[in-house]
């Protein structure tokens, strides 16, 4: 078919086409290809497979979560032992009057404001260290990171949670031993990390920091190549110490290769669910839910809410939508995006 | 972000489920060809609650070749065993109702949970199983009527249970106490002394999610968690007794310091979750002095722990004495699962795991009561040391409200109201303002089901 279409028009009548000198007419195929051409529905048609794809598996879903959202589904409704209602937009305004809603939301923007600048500054860090060591020391440390970061998320959370634990965890043990000036002492001894939402999220972003700054560091050292040695080097002649010659040099170069990551850190960070979950010792502990646990939780803890977590669903779509289209045309008008 | 993510996580789970399958299949040898085996399930799935325990298994073994020769019809039926973390149980059943799929034939309930999940339509209506079943007259009073819902009934008790206190004889004659205390003060006293002459010991464990044994307190002072009337329930948190009786549990952690700051967010078996590090590891260990909890927590104990010869129980005391609080009346339900085919072989094999004694073997196995009046008058319980103490506050027990329909969605479904008013309190927030805060949102969901 791809073929018809590419054919100039005067060679639709191919060799295989009937006896020429009749007025015949054409055949499906060829008023087919004829109709395509015309229209320019080929590129069209190309994108189809895909389209429906990202239709079957993100878009459906997405729709009957925004009907979900307006209606009163839960368990009955989903084994048919009761009605379903159309609610119009109480389930919206059910969570925006929940306190709890507004404590989780707090919880996930302010870890992540601090998950996600403290991912940059370690990964560039590592990045900009690694440029700079010698192949052997360079392979070394580049495989230890990625090994933090190929670690399963399950199985770190559950590692930091061991590092953590009030009965004899390494982390406790090395504050005792930290002198007091340092704000080590006795007082460490035993503590818990995770029965309030201080010391639950510290850890939380440690672990999350640990495992997602090794990606910032092998894009930084990848951007760092494509950066001709010739610039570093006027730079560095001219007098310029690694601080100038970062801000003056590689920063500008790589600035649209940062937005991206800052984006992609800001969408991850948001929406930190696995460590969360472990860490904070799974649901009991409401007062240490961040958005992506208290959904959850409405969702399938008793009774299950599935309209009501269709909507928050949505609400926080919308939140990430607002920071990443904010972001994306701030940075078109720059005209700084790739 | 989250919603996305957790399909994998449920189907996780449910695959965790079921690579636990602690497999009870006879060899199916039998050549009773009398009956035709058409009818007959190729298998049943039993969901039992709680870690695999071997002993437990190898009654369920015995139990299944009785199936067998008691009902030929059955004989190729395999029983499969799953074990469900009580902690994820109601998610479980949810998923598996929901999607259909690795849903269980018959099911063990807690007999809190029973009253939610039936109103839910998780169970089926056994009635006329029950109505012509030979065990029903012998069941102890009111434990029938807590599986009945609207004239019907969804579930049959299978054990019985109580929390007490656990403590060591030996520890106890070290520090020179005599008796087992029966107020509030001498139960502080001794666990300051036990803590006094084994340094770095914790005197008890204040944890917050366990309301089952918490309720004790509340009662003990003389208080209701929440009254019922005409329907309606009233919370009482914030009456004077349920005060004095929420202050002095928190005080255990903050005034008197018995209690560590990792137990706060803690059940009796440490996070949600995890397998160690919690009040009853510490106790097995004795790292512990007193542990609240039932018999059965023998079975959760670690396998090095030391002095078990000199474990002993005492129930949970009263404010001013010297009769114990009243106890909740814990223990758990066989019901069959709405989605099962079989309901009629579902019931044949709960008759024989439920005969008189059956269930009887299998509580005298780790330490629950038979729900058999005869066998509680008669049984052995009073006469050994670390079950006369369970024995006695089995005397004196309450189930309401933590059999109410909404319970489950006020205590470990939705809210865990009652546990986090006593995490906030023990993280220092105001009693007073986190108390009314707590009474009204329980008294809103005991009533509707939800926060609002």
């Amino acid at each position: 078919m791809v073929k018809t279409v590419r054919g100039r028009p005067g060679s639709i009548s191919s060799p295989a086409g009937p006896p020429s000198g009749q007025a015949a007419p054409l055949s499906f195929r060829r008023r087919g290809a004829l109709w395509i051409r015309r229209h320019r529905v080929a590129p069209y048609l190309l994108v189809l497979p895909s389209l429906g794809m990202i239709a079957a598996l993100l878009l459906w879903p997405t729709v009957q979560i925004g009907v979900f959202s307006f209606q009163n589904y839960g368990l009955p409704q989903l084994v048919g032992n009761g009605p379903t209602q159309w609610v119009g937009f109480s389930n919206y305004t059910q969570i925006l009057h929940d306190p709890e809603f507004w404590l989780s939301l707090r919880l996930s923007v302010v870890s992540a404001a601090v998950m996600v600048p403290l991912t940059l500054v370690v990964g560039t860090l590592v990045g900009l260290l690694l440029a700079h060591l010698g192949p052997k020391m360079a392979a070394f440390v580049s495989s230890v990171a990625i090994l933090a970061w190929a670690t399963p998320p399950v199985s770190a959370s559950v590692i930091f949670v061991w590092l953590a634990t009030p009965d004899g965890g390494i982390v406790d043990w090395f504050a005792t031993k930290l002198p007091h000036w340092l704000g080590g002492g006795a007082q460490w001894a035993g503590f818990s990390w995770t029965n309030a939402a201080l010391p639950a999220y510290t850890l939380v972003i440690a672990l999350v920091v640990w495992t997602a700054f090794p990606f910032i560091a092998i894009a930084v050292l990848a951007g760092l190549r494509t950066i001709p040695p010739e610039l570093h080097e006027s730079a560095r002649v001219d007098g310029a110490g690694a601080w100038r010659t970062f801000w003056q040099v590689t920063y500008p170069l790589l600035k649209p290769m940062f937005r991206v990551l800052f984006l992609l850190s800001v969408i991850w960070d948001f929406g930190v669910f696995t460590q969360v979950y472990i860490i904070i010792g799974e649901l009991g502990q409401r007062d240490e839910y961040n958005l992506g646990i208290y959904e959850y939780a409405t969702a399938f803890q008793l009774p299950p809410a599935y309209g009501l977590a269709s909507a928050l669903a949505f609400i926080l779509t919308i939140i990430l939508l607002i920071i990443t289209v904010g972001y994306v045309r701030a940075s078109v008008k720059e005209g700084a995006l790739l | 972000m989250g919603l996305r993510k957790t399909p994998a996580a449920v189907v996780a789970f449910g695959t965790a489920a079921a690579l636990a399958i602690a497999g009870c299949s006879s060899s199916g040898s039998s050549t009773s060809a009398s009956t035709s085996t058409s009818s007959a399930p190729a298998q049943l799935t039993v969901w039992r609650m709680g870690a695999s325990v071997a002993s437990q298994v190898t009654w369920m073994n015995n139990i299944v070749a009785e199936f067998h020769k008691d009902f030929p019809q059955y004989a190729k039926t395999k029983v499969n065993v799953v074990w469900v973390p009580w902690t994820s149980n109601t998610t479980e059943w949810n998923n598996a109702l929901a999607s259909g799929k690795n849903a269980p034939d018959i099911t063990e309930l807690g007999n809190t949970q029973t009253p939610t999940e039936a109103s839910l339509g998780v169970l089926t209506s056994i009635n006329s199983y029950v109505n012509s079943w030979s065990g029903k007259s012998g069941l102890v009073p009111g434990m029938l009527a807590n599986d009945t819902q609207g004239g019907n009934i969804y579930a049959v008790p299978w054990f019985g249970g109580v929390r007490g206190v656990w403590y060591r004889t030996n520890q106890f004659k070290a520090a020179g106490i005599t008796s087992t205390p029966t107020t509030w003060a001498q139960l502080v006293t001794d666990a300051q002394k036990l803590m006094a002459k084994y340094p770095g010991t914790y005197g008890i464990d204040a944890i917050t999610d366990d309301t089952n044994a918490f309720a004790s307190f509340i009662w003990g002072a003389g208080g209701q968690i929440a009254t019922e009337s005409n329907g309606t329930w009233t919370a009482d948190l914030t009456s004077p007794a349920d005060q004095a009786a929420i202050k002095w549990y928190v005080s255990l952690y903050r005034t008197y310091h018995l209690s560590p700051s990792k137990y706060i967010g803690q059940t009796e078996l440490g996070n949600t979750g995890s397998t160690s590090g919690g009040a009853n590891t510490d106790f097995g260990l004795g790292k512990l002095d007193l542990y609240i909890d039932g018999p059965w927590a023998s079975a959760t104990m670690p396998a090095n722990s030391v002095d078990k010869s000199d474990w002993a129980s005492f129930p949970i005391p009263s404010e001013n004495g010297p009769n114990p609080a009243p106890a909740f009346a814990g223990g758990s339900d066989l019901g069959i699962f709405k989605t099962s085919k079989y309901p009629q072989a579902d019931w044949d094999l709960i008759s024989v795991m439920d005969s008189e004694p059956n269930s009887t073997s299998f509580a005298n196995l780790q330490g629950f009561f038979p729900p058999y009046s005869s066998q509680l008058t008669n049984g052995p319980y009073k006469s050994s040391q670390l079950l006369s103490g369970f024995a006695a506050a089995a005397s004196n027990t309450q189930i309401s409200p933590l059999n109410a329909k909404n319970w489950t969605t006020a205590d470990t479904g939705k809210y865990y109201i009652i546990p986090d008013m006593l995490k906030s309190l023990m993280n220092g927030a105001p009693f007073a303002s986190t108390v009314a805060a707590a009474n009204s949102q329980l008294q809103t969901v005991l009533n509707t089901g939800s926060e609002s």
